[in-house]
Protein backbone atom coordinates (compact mmCIF):
# COMPACT_ATOMS: atom_id res chain seq x y z
CA UNK A 1 0.00 0.00 0.00
CA UNK A 2 2.80 2.26 0.53
CA UNK A 3 2.87 4.59 -2.25
CA UNK A 4 4.65 8.07 -1.48
CA UNK A 5 7.55 8.89 0.51
CA UNK A 6 9.18 11.24 -1.56
CA UNK A 7 11.09 14.24 -0.23
CA UNK A 8 8.96 16.88 -1.44
CA UNK A 9 5.77 15.26 -0.49
CA UNK A 10 7.61 14.27 3.50
CA UNK A 11 7.99 18.30 3.54
CA UNK A 12 4.67 19.14 2.55
CA UNK A 13 3.40 17.15 5.21
CA UNK A 14 5.52 18.01 7.90
CA UNK A 15 4.87 21.96 7.03
CA UNK A 16 1.65 21.47 7.47
CA UNK A 17 1.36 19.72 11.01
CA UNK A 18 3.81 23.10 11.69
CA UNK A 19 0.92 25.05 10.45
CA UNK A 20 -1.47 23.49 12.69
CA UNK A 21 0.67 23.78 15.22
CA UNK A 22 0.77 27.70 14.51
CA UNK A 23 -2.65 28.03 14.24
CA UNK A 24 -3.61 26.26 17.33
CA UNK A 25 -1.66 28.47 18.77
CA UNK A 26 -2.82 32.22 17.93
CA UNK A 27 -1.99 34.26 20.49
CA UNK A 28 1.69 33.31 19.99
CA UNK A 29 1.66 35.26 16.83
CA UNK A 30 0.45 38.43 18.29
CA UNK A 31 3.40 39.83 20.75
CA UNK A 32 5.78 40.47 17.84
CA UNK A 33 2.82 41.57 15.79
CA UNK A 34 1.74 43.87 17.88
CA UNK A 35 5.83 45.42 18.65
CA UNK A 36 5.85 46.27 14.81
CA UNK A 37 2.58 47.59 14.40
CA UNK A 38 2.98 50.05 17.62
CA UNK A 39 6.34 50.97 16.24
CA UNK A 40 4.43 52.43 13.31
CA UNK A 41 1.73 53.67 15.02
CA UNK A 42 3.56 55.39 18.25
CA UNK A 43 6.48 56.94 16.13
CA UNK A 44 4.74 58.11 13.50
CA UNK A 45 2.48 59.90 15.92
CA UNK A 46 5.46 61.28 18.11
CA UNK A 47 7.65 62.00 15.15
CA UNK A 48 5.34 62.38 12.19
CA UNK A 49 4.41 65.85 12.98
CA UNK A 50 7.68 67.40 13.40
CA UNK A 51 9.47 65.15 10.68
CA UNK A 52 6.60 64.81 8.54
CA UNK A 53 5.78 68.34 7.70
CA UNK A 54 9.32 70.03 7.27
CA UNK A 55 10.11 72.49 4.64
CA UNK A 56 11.25 71.26 2.11
CA UNK A 57 14.92 71.26 0.88
CA UNK A 58 15.45 71.52 4.96
CA UNK A 59 17.53 68.79 6.48
CA UNK A 60 14.92 67.96 8.83
CA UNK A 61 12.85 66.95 5.28
CA UNK A 62 14.48 63.44 5.02
CA UNK A 63 10.72 61.99 4.74
CA UNK A 64 9.51 63.94 1.93
CA UNK A 65 6.30 65.04 3.35
CA UNK A 66 5.08 61.11 4.16
CA UNK A 67 6.83 60.22 7.52
CA UNK A 68 4.71 56.79 7.13
CA UNK A 69 6.87 56.00 4.28
CA UNK A 70 9.95 56.92 6.65
CA UNK A 71 9.12 54.50 9.53
CA UNK A 72 7.71 51.90 8.09
CA UNK A 73 10.40 50.17 6.98
CA UNK A 74 11.23 49.55 10.63
CA UNK A 75 8.11 48.18 11.20
CA UNK A 76 8.51 45.71 8.70
CA UNK A 77 12.32 44.60 9.67
CA UNK A 78 10.78 44.38 13.46
CA UNK A 79 7.74 42.11 11.67
CA UNK A 80 10.32 39.69 9.65
CA UNK A 81 12.10 39.10 13.20
CA UNK A 82 9.28 36.92 12.91
CA UNK A 83 11.18 34.70 11.36
CA UNK A 84 13.35 33.41 14.47
CA UNK A 85 10.08 31.45 15.26
CA UNK A 86 12.04 28.70 13.00
CA UNK A 87 14.50 27.67 16.04
CA UNK A 88 11.56 27.63 18.18
CA UNK A 89 9.74 25.04 16.62
CA UNK A 90 11.90 23.24 15.78
CA UNK A 91 13.52 22.89 19.44
CA UNK A 92 9.97 22.56 20.93
CA UNK A 93 9.74 19.30 18.70
CA UNK A 94 13.51 18.57 19.97
CA UNK A 95 12.58 18.90 23.51
CA UNK A 96 9.05 16.86 23.38
CA UNK A 97 10.65 14.16 21.84
CA UNK A 98 8.99 14.37 18.33
CA UNK A 99 11.82 14.99 16.67
CA UNK A 100 13.44 11.63 17.68
CA UNK A 101 10.39 9.70 16.91
CA UNK A 102 11.18 11.47 13.11
CA UNK A 103 14.35 10.44 13.22
CA UNK A 104 13.33 6.46 13.72
CA UNK A 105 10.94 6.74 10.72
CA UNK A 106 12.84 6.84 7.32
CA UNK A 107 12.09 10.31 6.94
CA UNK A 108 14.54 13.07 4.98
CA UNK A 109 16.26 14.62 7.73
CA UNK A 110 16.42 17.72 5.67
CA UNK A 111 12.48 17.40 5.47
CA UNK A 112 12.57 17.39 8.97
CA UNK A 113 15.16 20.93 9.59
CA UNK A 114 13.02 22.48 6.70
CA UNK A 115 9.80 22.17 7.63
CA UNK A 116 9.76 25.04 10.62
CA UNK A 117 11.70 27.17 8.36
CA UNK A 118 8.84 26.98 5.82
CA UNK A 119 6.60 28.12 8.77
CA UNK A 120 9.21 30.82 9.53
CA UNK A 121 9.21 32.13 5.99
CA UNK A 122 5.36 32.22 5.98
CA UNK A 123 5.55 33.83 9.29
CA UNK A 124 7.43 36.26 8.40
CA UNK A 125 5.57 37.23 5.01
CA UNK A 126 2.17 37.30 7.05
CA UNK A 127 3.48 39.73 9.46
CA UNK A 128 5.10 41.74 6.62
CA UNK A 129 2.08 41.78 4.63
CA UNK A 130 -0.08 42.46 7.77
CA UNK A 131 2.32 45.70 8.86
CA UNK A 132 2.54 46.67 5.13
CA UNK A 133 -1.22 46.28 5.13
CA UNK A 134 -1.77 48.76 7.88
CA UNK A 135 1.10 51.32 6.73
CA UNK A 136 -0.96 51.48 3.28
CA UNK A 137 -4.21 52.16 5.40
CA UNK A 138 -2.41 55.04 7.45
CA UNK A 139 -1.07 56.43 4.11
CA UNK A 140 2.62 55.07 3.16
CA UNK A 141 2.70 55.85 -0.47
CA UNK A 142 5.67 54.39 -1.82
CA UNK A 143 8.10 56.76 -4.17
CA UNK A 144 8.44 53.76 -6.67
CA UNK A 145 4.73 53.24 -6.47
CA UNK A 146 3.12 49.80 -5.68
CA UNK A 147 5.93 47.63 -6.85
CA UNK A 148 7.55 49.60 -3.30
CA UNK A 149 5.70 47.24 -1.29
CA UNK A 150 6.83 44.12 -3.13
CA UNK A 151 10.41 45.35 -3.23
CA UNK A 152 10.14 45.57 0.97
CA UNK A 153 8.38 42.58 1.23
CA UNK A 154 11.05 40.97 -0.93
CA UNK A 155 13.58 42.51 1.57
CA UNK A 156 11.79 41.60 4.51
CA UNK A 157 11.82 37.75 3.38
CA UNK A 158 15.43 37.34 2.92
CA UNK A 159 16.38 39.13 6.26
CA UNK A 160 13.60 37.22 8.13
CA UNK A 161 15.24 33.86 6.95
CA UNK A 162 18.40 35.45 8.29
CA UNK A 163 16.42 35.35 11.78
CA UNK A 164 15.19 31.73 11.17
CA UNK A 165 18.44 30.32 10.18
CA UNK A 166 19.82 31.89 13.59
CA UNK A 167 17.40 31.27 15.68
CA UNK A 168 17.57 27.20 14.36
CA UNK A 169 21.60 27.36 14.87
CA UNK A 170 21.34 28.68 18.25
CA UNK A 171 18.38 26.56 19.26
CA UNK A 172 19.68 23.67 18.13
CA UNK A 173 23.45 24.79 19.78
CA UNK A 174 22.21 25.63 23.05
CA UNK A 175 19.19 22.49 22.31
CA UNK A 176 16.70 24.43 24.18
CA UNK A 177 13.65 26.48 23.52
CA UNK A 178 15.75 29.19 25.27
CA UNK A 179 18.63 29.46 22.89
CA UNK A 180 16.14 29.75 20.17
CA UNK A 181 14.25 32.58 22.59
CA UNK A 182 17.79 34.19 22.96
CA UNK A 183 18.01 34.96 19.32
CA UNK A 184 15.18 37.08 20.01
CA UNK A 185 17.14 39.12 21.76
CA UNK A 186 19.35 40.29 18.98
CA UNK A 187 16.17 42.19 17.76
CA UNK A 188 17.21 45.32 19.84
CA UNK A 189 20.91 46.02 18.85
CA UNK A 190 19.39 45.46 15.44
CA UNK A 191 16.58 47.95 15.19
CA UNK A 192 18.30 50.76 17.99
CA UNK A 193 21.26 50.68 16.69
CA UNK A 194 20.76 52.04 13.21
CA UNK A 195 19.24 54.95 11.79
CA UNK A 196 16.03 53.98 13.47
CA UNK A 197 14.00 57.66 13.93
CA UNK A 198 16.05 59.71 11.54
CA UNK A 199 18.94 59.55 8.74
CA UNK A 200 22.22 58.24 9.10
CA UNK A 201 23.95 61.38 8.42
CA UNK A 202 21.98 62.62 11.40
CA UNK A 203 23.74 60.00 13.87
CA UNK A 204 26.78 60.98 15.29
CA UNK A 205 29.68 59.60 17.81
CA UNK A 206 29.62 55.67 18.94
CA UNK A 207 26.17 55.39 17.11
CA UNK A 208 27.20 56.57 13.63
CA UNK A 209 30.05 53.74 13.69
CA UNK A 210 27.52 51.05 15.04
CA UNK A 211 25.13 51.80 12.79
CA UNK A 212 27.56 51.69 9.46
CA UNK A 213 28.80 47.85 10.80
CA UNK A 214 24.82 46.87 11.65
CA UNK A 215 23.41 45.26 8.66
CA UNK A 216 20.07 46.02 9.36
CA UNK A 217 21.11 49.88 8.62
CA UNK A 218 21.49 48.82 4.76
CA UNK A 219 18.12 46.92 4.97
CA UNK A 220 16.23 50.02 5.86
CA UNK A 221 17.88 52.27 3.88
CA UNK A 222 16.96 50.02 1.18
CA UNK A 223 13.99 49.87 1.61
CA UNK A 224 13.48 53.77 2.56
CA UNK A 225 14.83 54.07 -0.76
CA UNK A 226 11.90 52.92 -2.67
CA UNK A 227 9.58 54.25 -0.21
CA UNK A 228 10.70 58.03 -0.05
CA UNK A 229 13.34 58.27 -2.74
CA UNK A 230 12.30 56.54 -5.74
CA UNK A 231 15.16 54.40 -7.72
CA UNK A 232 18.62 54.35 -6.27
CA UNK A 233 19.99 50.96 -7.45
CA UNK A 234 22.90 51.48 -5.36
CA UNK A 235 21.49 51.94 -2.17
CA UNK A 236 18.92 48.63 -3.22
CA UNK A 237 21.67 46.58 -4.19
CA UNK A 238 23.20 47.41 -0.70
CA UNK A 239 20.05 46.37 1.00
CA UNK A 240 19.79 43.05 -0.83
CA UNK A 241 23.44 42.10 -0.77
CA UNK A 242 23.41 43.05 3.53
CA UNK A 243 20.42 40.60 4.06
CA UNK A 244 21.32 38.05 1.34
CA UNK A 245 25.12 38.11 3.24
CA UNK A 246 23.51 37.89 6.79
CA UNK A 247 20.90 35.45 5.52
CA UNK A 248 23.49 33.07 3.94
CA UNK A 249 25.84 33.04 6.91
CA UNK A 250 23.00 32.12 9.49
CA UNK A 251 21.65 29.63 7.46
CA UNK A 252 25.11 27.87 6.74
CA UNK A 253 25.26 27.77 10.53
CA UNK A 254 22.10 26.21 10.51
CA UNK A 255 22.46 23.56 8.03
CA UNK A 256 25.82 22.82 9.90
CA UNK A 257 24.51 22.91 13.65
CA UNK A 258 21.39 20.60 12.60
CA UNK A 259 23.42 18.28 10.34
CA UNK A 260 25.32 17.59 13.45
CA UNK A 261 22.17 17.07 15.76
CA UNK A 262 20.70 14.87 13.41
CA UNK A 263 23.20 12.57 13.21
CA UNK A 264 23.62 9.56 15.54
CA UNK A 265 25.39 10.50 18.93
CA UNK B 1 16.15 -16.39 11.49
CA UNK B 2 16.46 -14.63 14.66
CA UNK B 3 13.97 -11.47 14.69
CA UNK B 4 16.80 -9.58 17.23
CA UNK B 5 20.43 -11.25 17.39
CA UNK B 6 22.56 -8.89 20.06
CA UNK B 7 26.14 -9.43 20.38
CA UNK B 8 28.29 -7.88 23.03
CA UNK B 9 27.35 -4.72 22.40
CA UNK B 10 28.79 -1.22 24.12
CA UNK B 11 28.07 2.23 24.45
CA UNK B 12 30.41 4.75 25.99
CA UNK B 13 29.53 8.11 26.11
CA UNK B 14 32.50 10.55 26.08
CA UNK B 15 31.97 14.23 27.00
CA UNK B 16 34.24 17.32 27.98
CA UNK B 17 33.38 16.43 31.41
CA UNK B 18 33.24 12.57 32.18
CA UNK B 19 33.08 9.31 30.43
CA UNK B 20 29.57 7.38 31.08
CA UNK B 21 29.96 3.57 29.53
CA UNK B 22 25.92 3.18 30.11
CA UNK B 23 26.25 -0.30 28.25
CA UNK B 24 28.85 -2.24 29.08
CA UNK B 25 28.43 -5.60 27.57
CA UNK B 26 24.80 -6.60 26.02
CA UNK B 27 23.86 -9.60 24.42
CA UNK B 28 21.01 -11.68 23.94
CA UNK B 29 18.60 -13.28 21.27
CA UNK B 30 14.92 -12.85 20.27
CA UNK B 31 13.30 -15.27 18.10
CA UNK B 32 10.61 -14.03 16.34
CA UNK B 33 6.73 -13.80 17.71
CA UNK B 34 8.14 -13.94 21.30
CA UNK B 35 7.55 -10.77 24.07
CA UNK B 36 10.87 -10.42 25.07
CA UNK B 37 11.49 -8.01 28.11
CA UNK B 38 14.78 -6.43 29.27
CA UNK B 39 13.84 -5.72 33.40
CA UNK B 40 16.60 -3.42 34.93
CA UNK B 41 16.29 -0.81 37.47
CA UNK B 42 16.85 3.09 36.54
CA UNK B 43 19.97 3.63 35.13
CA UNK B 44 20.38 -0.10 33.67
CA UNK B 45 20.88 1.08 30.17
CA UNK B 46 17.60 -0.15 28.85
CA UNK B 47 16.63 2.28 26.86
CA UNK B 48 20.68 2.93 25.62
CA UNK B 49 19.90 -0.30 24.31
CA UNK B 50 16.75 0.03 23.37
CA UNK B 51 17.96 3.22 21.05
CA UNK B 52 21.29 1.62 19.83
CA UNK B 53 18.85 -1.09 18.32
CA UNK B 54 16.51 1.27 17.09
CA UNK B 55 18.79 3.00 15.27
CA UNK B 56 19.01 6.07 17.14
CA UNK B 57 22.08 6.05 18.59
CA UNK B 58 25.49 4.73 17.06
CA UNK B 59 27.02 1.33 18.70
CA UNK B 60 30.72 1.47 20.57
CA UNK B 61 31.21 -1.49 19.57
CA UNK B 62 30.07 -5.12 19.35
CA UNK B 63 26.63 -6.31 16.73
CA UNK B 64 23.38 -6.25 16.82
CA UNK B 65 20.86 -7.24 13.72
CA UNK B 66 17.59 -6.91 13.30
CA UNK B 67 15.63 -9.78 11.46
CA UNK B 68 19.21 -10.82 9.87
CA UNK B 69 20.04 -7.01 8.78
CA UNK B 70 22.96 -5.07 10.47
CA UNK B 71 21.75 -2.21 12.73
CA UNK B 72 25.17 -0.25 12.38
CA UNK B 73 25.23 -0.23 8.53
CA UNK B 74 21.73 -0.73 6.90
CA UNK B 75 20.15 1.54 9.55
CA UNK B 76 17.41 2.72 6.15
CA UNK B 77 16.26 -0.85 5.93
CA UNK B 78 15.96 -1.42 9.86
CA UNK B 79 13.87 1.36 10.37
CA UNK B 80 11.52 -0.13 7.47
CA UNK B 81 11.21 -2.90 9.69
CA UNK B 82 10.31 -1.71 13.01
CA UNK B 83 8.13 0.05 14.96
CA UNK B 84 9.33 2.08 18.00
CA UNK B 85 7.71 3.36 21.46
CA UNK B 86 10.43 5.58 23.21
CA UNK B 87 10.44 6.33 27.11
CA UNK B 88 10.07 9.94 26.41
CA UNK B 89 6.97 9.47 24.57
CA UNK B 90 7.19 12.20 21.70
CA UNK B 91 3.81 13.30 21.03
CA UNK B 92 2.33 16.32 19.92
CA UNK B 93 0.11 17.86 21.91
CA UNK B 94 -1.30 20.51 20.05
CA UNK B 95 -2.94 17.58 17.29
CA UNK B 96 -5.80 15.70 17.75
CA UNK B 97 -5.34 11.97 18.01
CA UNK B 98 -6.35 11.48 14.33
CA UNK B 99 -4.63 13.98 13.17
CA UNK B 100 -1.52 12.31 14.51
CA UNK B 101 -2.33 9.04 13.52
CA UNK B 102 -3.20 10.84 9.65
CA UNK B 103 0.14 12.32 9.59
CA UNK B 104 1.85 9.74 10.61
CA UNK B 105 0.66 7.23 8.00
CA UNK B 106 1.37 9.41 5.37
CA UNK B 107 5.00 9.80 6.52
CA UNK B 108 5.15 6.44 6.15
CA UNK B 109 3.86 6.38 2.68
CA UNK B 110 -0.12 5.62 2.15
CA UNK B 111 -1.80 7.29 0.16
CA UNK B 112 -4.36 10.01 1.76
CA UNK B 113 -7.12 7.53 1.32
CA UNK B 114 -5.41 4.61 2.84
CA UNK B 115 -4.38 7.23 5.52
CA UNK B 116 -7.89 7.93 6.25
CA UNK B 117 -8.65 3.96 6.10
CA UNK B 118 -5.47 3.32 8.32
CA UNK B 119 -5.80 5.98 11.21
CA UNK B 120 -8.80 4.33 11.84
CA UNK B 121 -8.20 1.03 11.98
CA UNK B 122 -5.11 1.77 14.58
CA UNK B 123 -7.64 4.21 16.73
CA UNK B 124 -9.76 1.55 16.94
CA UNK B 125 -7.26 -0.66 17.76
CA UNK B 126 -5.91 1.09 20.79
CA UNK B 127 -9.21 2.53 21.69
CA UNK B 128 -8.77 5.47 20.69
CA UNK B 129 -12.09 6.28 18.62
CA UNK B 130 -13.69 8.42 21.13
CA UNK B 131 -11.20 11.08 21.53
CA UNK B 132 -9.87 11.16 18.38
CA UNK B 133 -11.12 14.04 17.66
CA UNK B 134 -9.32 15.79 20.75
CA UNK B 135 -6.54 17.71 20.92
CA UNK B 136 -3.95 14.80 22.52
CA UNK B 137 -3.50 17.81 25.31
CA UNK B 138 -6.28 16.37 27.04
CA UNK B 139 -5.68 12.55 26.98
CA UNK B 140 -4.76 10.90 30.38
CA UNK B 141 -1.30 9.00 30.79
CA UNK B 142 -2.74 5.73 29.71
CA UNK B 143 -4.77 6.77 26.70
CA UNK B 144 -0.72 8.99 25.53
CA UNK B 145 0.37 5.10 26.07
CA UNK B 146 -1.82 3.78 23.81
CA UNK B 147 -1.62 6.32 21.23
CA UNK B 148 2.02 6.12 21.61
CA UNK B 149 1.69 2.49 20.95
CA UNK B 150 -0.73 2.88 17.99
CA UNK B 151 1.72 5.60 16.32
CA UNK B 152 4.12 2.87 16.39
CA UNK B 153 2.55 0.39 14.34
CA UNK B 154 1.05 2.45 11.51
CA UNK B 155 3.33 0.81 8.68
CA UNK B 156 2.72 -2.99 10.45
CA UNK B 157 6.03 -3.33 11.71
CA UNK B 158 7.47 -6.94 12.21
CA UNK B 159 9.31 -5.92 15.12
CA UNK B 160 7.84 -3.56 18.05
CA UNK B 161 10.48 -1.98 20.48
CA UNK B 162 8.49 -0.13 23.71
CA UNK B 163 10.67 1.49 26.00
CA UNK B 164 8.78 1.28 29.88
CA UNK B 165 5.49 1.03 28.05
CA UNK B 166 3.66 1.30 31.09
CA UNK B 167 5.73 3.00 33.67
CA UNK B 168 3.75 5.59 35.51
CA UNK B 169 0.22 3.35 34.72
CA UNK B 170 -2.31 2.70 37.46
CA UNK B 171 -2.76 -1.34 37.58
CA UNK B 172 -6.21 -1.10 35.58
CA UNK B 173 -4.65 0.95 32.40
CA UNK B 174 -1.84 -1.06 32.62
CA UNK B 175 -3.38 -4.05 31.95
CA UNK B 176 -4.96 -3.07 29.04
CA UNK B 177 -1.87 -2.41 27.45
CA UNK B 178 -0.69 -6.08 28.60
CA UNK B 179 -3.27 -7.25 26.63
CA UNK B 180 -2.84 -4.99 23.90
CA UNK B 181 0.53 -6.02 24.14
CA UNK B 182 0.17 -10.17 23.97
CA UNK B 183 -2.49 -9.51 20.94
CA UNK B 184 -0.05 -8.03 18.61
CA UNK B 185 2.14 -11.05 19.80
CA UNK B 186 -0.33 -13.53 19.41
CA UNK B 187 -0.92 -11.58 15.57
CA UNK B 188 2.79 -12.63 14.82
CA UNK B 189 4.61 -9.23 15.97
CA UNK B 190 7.87 -9.43 17.99
CA UNK B 191 8.13 -7.10 20.85
CA UNK B 192 11.23 -6.21 22.84
CA UNK B 193 10.11 -4.07 25.82
CA UNK B 194 11.90 -2.61 28.81
CA UNK B 195 10.43 -2.74 32.23
CA UNK B 196 11.38 -1.97 35.82
CA UNK B 197 8.20 -3.66 37.00
CA UNK B 198 9.20 -7.79 37.96
CA UNK B 199 5.38 -8.11 37.45
CA UNK B 200 5.28 -7.14 33.97
CA UNK B 201 8.28 -8.92 32.99
CA UNK B 202 6.78 -12.22 34.77
CA UNK B 203 2.85 -11.97 33.08
CA UNK B 204 4.33 -10.66 29.86
CA UNK B 205 7.28 -11.62 28.53
CA UNK B 206 7.85 -14.51 27.17
CA UNK B 207 11.58 -14.52 27.82
CA UNK B 208 13.34 -11.84 30.05
CA UNK B 209 17.13 -10.57 30.12
CA UNK B 210 18.13 -8.57 33.62
CA UNK B 211 20.38 -6.20 32.66
CA UNK B 212 21.87 -4.00 35.63
CA UNK B 213 24.51 -1.58 35.37
CA UNK B 214 24.96 -1.86 31.65
CA UNK B 215 25.00 -5.51 32.24
CA UNK B 216 23.22 -8.72 31.36
CA UNK B 217 23.18 -10.99 34.49
CA UNK B 218 20.55 -13.49 33.72
CA UNK B 219 18.17 -14.90 30.95
CA UNK B 220 15.60 -17.11 30.42
CA UNK B 221 12.30 -17.53 30.37
CA UNK B 222 10.10 -16.66 34.09
CA UNK B 223 10.36 -20.17 35.54
CA UNK B 224 13.82 -21.09 33.96
CA UNK B 225 15.32 -18.02 36.00
CA UNK B 226 13.33 -19.01 39.15
CA UNK B 227 14.40 -22.49 38.51
CA UNK B 228 17.81 -21.31 38.63
CA UNK B 229 18.08 -20.51 42.14
CA UNK B 230 17.52 -23.95 42.55
CA UNK B 231 14.97 -25.40 45.09
CA UNK B 232 13.03 -23.10 47.28
CA UNK B 233 13.75 -20.02 49.31
CA UNK B 234 13.67 -20.21 52.95
CA UNK B 235 13.57 -16.86 54.90
CA UNK B 236 14.41 -16.69 58.48
CA UNK B 237 13.44 -13.26 60.15
CA UNK B 238 15.22 -12.19 63.22
CA UNK B 239 14.72 -9.31 65.67
CA UNK B 240 17.78 -8.68 67.04
CA UNK B 241 21.06 -7.73 65.05
CA UNK B 242 23.00 -10.34 67.40
CA UNK B 243 20.46 -13.00 66.35
CA UNK B 244 21.30 -12.49 63.05
CA UNK B 245 25.12 -12.04 63.06
CA UNK B 246 24.99 -15.39 64.89
CA UNK B 247 22.80 -17.02 62.39
CA UNK B 248 24.81 -15.98 59.50
CA UNK B 249 27.67 -17.90 60.98
CA UNK B 250 25.24 -21.16 61.72
CA UNK B 251 24.12 -21.33 58.27
CA UNK B 252 26.09 -21.02 55.50
CA UNK B 253 25.46 -19.31 52.32
CA UNK B 254 22.88 -17.15 53.34
CA UNK B 255 21.83 -13.46 51.28
CA UNK B 256 21.02 -10.71 53.70
CA UNK B 257 18.20 -8.45 53.56
CA UNK B 258 17.48 -6.05 56.10
CA UNK B 259 16.90 -8.04 59.19
CA UNK B 260 15.94 -11.17 57.24
CA UNK B 261 18.48 -13.98 55.96
CA UNK B 262 17.55 -15.93 52.84
CA UNK B 263 18.54 -19.38 52.13
CA UNK B 264 18.03 -21.08 48.76
CA UNK B 265 17.49 -25.15 49.10
CA UNK B 266 15.72 -28.18 47.37
CA UNK B 267 12.70 -29.35 48.81
CA UNK B 268 12.68 -26.41 51.45
CA UNK B 269 9.54 -26.93 53.82
CA UNK B 270 10.86 -30.00 55.16
CA UNK B 271 14.44 -29.07 56.14
CA UNK B 272 12.92 -25.82 58.17
CA UNK B 273 12.81 -28.13 61.22
CA UNK B 274 16.39 -29.21 61.08
CA UNK B 275 17.65 -25.37 60.83
CA UNK B 276 15.54 -24.26 63.67
CA UNK B 277 16.77 -26.89 65.66
CA UNK B 278 20.27 -25.55 64.51
CA UNK B 279 19.76 -21.90 65.02
CA UNK B 280 17.58 -22.65 68.64
CA UNK B 281 20.48 -25.37 69.99
CA UNK B 282 22.63 -22.09 70.18
CA UNK B 283 20.46 -19.93 71.56
CA UNK B 284 19.63 -17.85 68.57
CA UNK B 285 15.77 -16.93 68.15
CA UNK B 286 13.94 -16.77 65.57
CA UNK B 287 11.36 -14.64 64.98
CA UNK B 288 9.74 -15.99 61.94
CA UNK B 289 10.64 -18.67 59.07
CA UNK B 290 8.63 -19.39 55.91
CA UNK B 291 9.44 -21.15 52.93
CA UNK B 292 8.17 -20.01 49.10
CA UNK B 293 8.58 -21.12 45.53
CA UNK B 294 11.67 -18.42 44.75
CA UNK B 295 9.96 -15.13 42.60
CA UNK B 296 11.62 -13.02 40.02
CA UNK B 297 12.50 -10.81 42.91
CA UNK B 298 14.31 -13.65 44.78
CA UNK B 299 16.46 -14.09 41.33
CA UNK B 300 17.14 -10.64 41.15
CA UNK B 301 18.33 -10.37 44.52
CA UNK B 302 20.80 -13.60 43.88
CA UNK B 303 21.69 -12.03 40.49
CA UNK B 304 22.61 -8.43 41.72
CA UNK B 305 22.76 -8.75 45.26
CA UNK B 306 19.86 -6.25 45.61
CA UNK B 307 15.92 -5.86 45.21
CA UNK B 308 13.91 -4.36 42.22
CA UNK B 309 10.63 -3.72 44.30
CA UNK B 310 10.62 -0.82 45.64
CA UNK B 311 13.22 1.21 43.96
CA UNK B 312 13.16 4.49 45.61
CA UNK B 313 14.43 2.57 48.22
CA UNK B 314 16.99 1.39 46.56
CA UNK B 315 20.48 1.70 46.36
CA UNK B 316 22.21 3.86 43.68
CA UNK B 317 24.97 2.09 41.89
CA UNK B 318 27.70 3.64 44.43
CA UNK B 319 25.89 2.94 47.14
CA UNK B 320 25.85 -0.35 46.23
CA UNK B 321 28.85 -0.85 45.37
CA UNK B 322 30.17 0.15 48.75
CA UNK B 323 29.05 -3.02 50.11
N1 LIG C 1 23.47 10.85 26.37
C1 LIG C 1 24.02 10.40 27.50
N2 LIG C 1 25.18 10.92 27.94
C2 LIG C 1 25.75 10.47 29.08
N3 LIG C 1 25.24 9.50 29.84
C3 LIG C 1 24.09 8.95 29.47
C4 LIG C 1 23.42 9.36 28.28
N4 LIG C 1 22.29 8.62 28.16
C5 LIG C 1 22.27 7.80 29.22
N5 LIG C 1 23.34 7.97 30.01
C6 LIG C 1 23.67 7.23 31.24
O1 LIG C 1 23.67 5.87 30.94
C7 LIG C 1 23.12 5.13 32.00
C8 LIG C 1 21.99 4.27 31.47
O2 LIG C 1 20.92 5.10 31.07
P1 LIG C 1 19.57 4.53 30.44
O3 LIG C 1 18.72 5.69 30.11
O4 LIG C 1 19.92 3.60 29.34
O5 LIG C 1 18.97 3.73 31.66
P2 LIG C 1 17.55 3.03 31.78
O6 LIG C 1 17.81 1.63 32.13
O7 LIG C 1 16.74 3.30 30.58
O8 LIG C 1 16.95 3.78 33.04
P3 LIG C 1 15.44 4.25 33.34
O9 LIG C 1 14.75 3.08 33.93
O10 LIG C 1 15.63 5.32 34.35
O11 LIG C 1 14.85 4.73 32.08
C9 LIG C 1 22.69 6.12 33.05
O12 LIG C 1 23.68 6.17 34.04
C10 LIG C 1 22.62 7.42 32.31
O13 LIG C 1 22.93 8.49 33.15
MG1 LIG D 1 15.02 4.23 30.23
Amino acid sequence: MQSNRSFIVQLQILTKRMVFRVIRRPLAELPNLIISAFFLFVYDGALGGVFGGAASGTPFDFAKGNFVNFILPVSIVSASLSGAASGIYLVEDIESGVFKRYQSMPISRWAIILAPMNVGAFRVLVQSSLILGIGKFIGADPAVGNIGFLIVLSLAFIWGMGFAGYSVAAGVKSGSSQGAQAATFLFFPAIFLAPTFVPREALKGWLETAAAYNPTTYVIESMRSVMVDGWELDVLFRGYLSAGIFAAITLTFAVISARKATEKA
Amino acid sequence: MLAVDVKNIKKTFISKKDTVEAVKDVSFQVKQGEIFGLLGPNGAGKSTTILMLTTLLSITEGNASILGIDVATKDKEVREKIGVALQDTGIDNLLTGRELFFTTCRLWGYSKKDSEVRTNELLDLVGLIEAADRRVKTYSGGMKRRLDLGLSLVHSPEILFLDEPTTGLDPGSRRVLWDEIKRLRDSGVTVILTTQYLEEADELADRIAIIDEGLVVAEGTSDELKASIGGDVITFAFDSDDDLENAKNILSNTVQEKNELRLTVEDGASRIPGYLKDLTGQGVEVSSVSANKPTLDDVFLEVTGYRLEGSEESPTPDEKSER
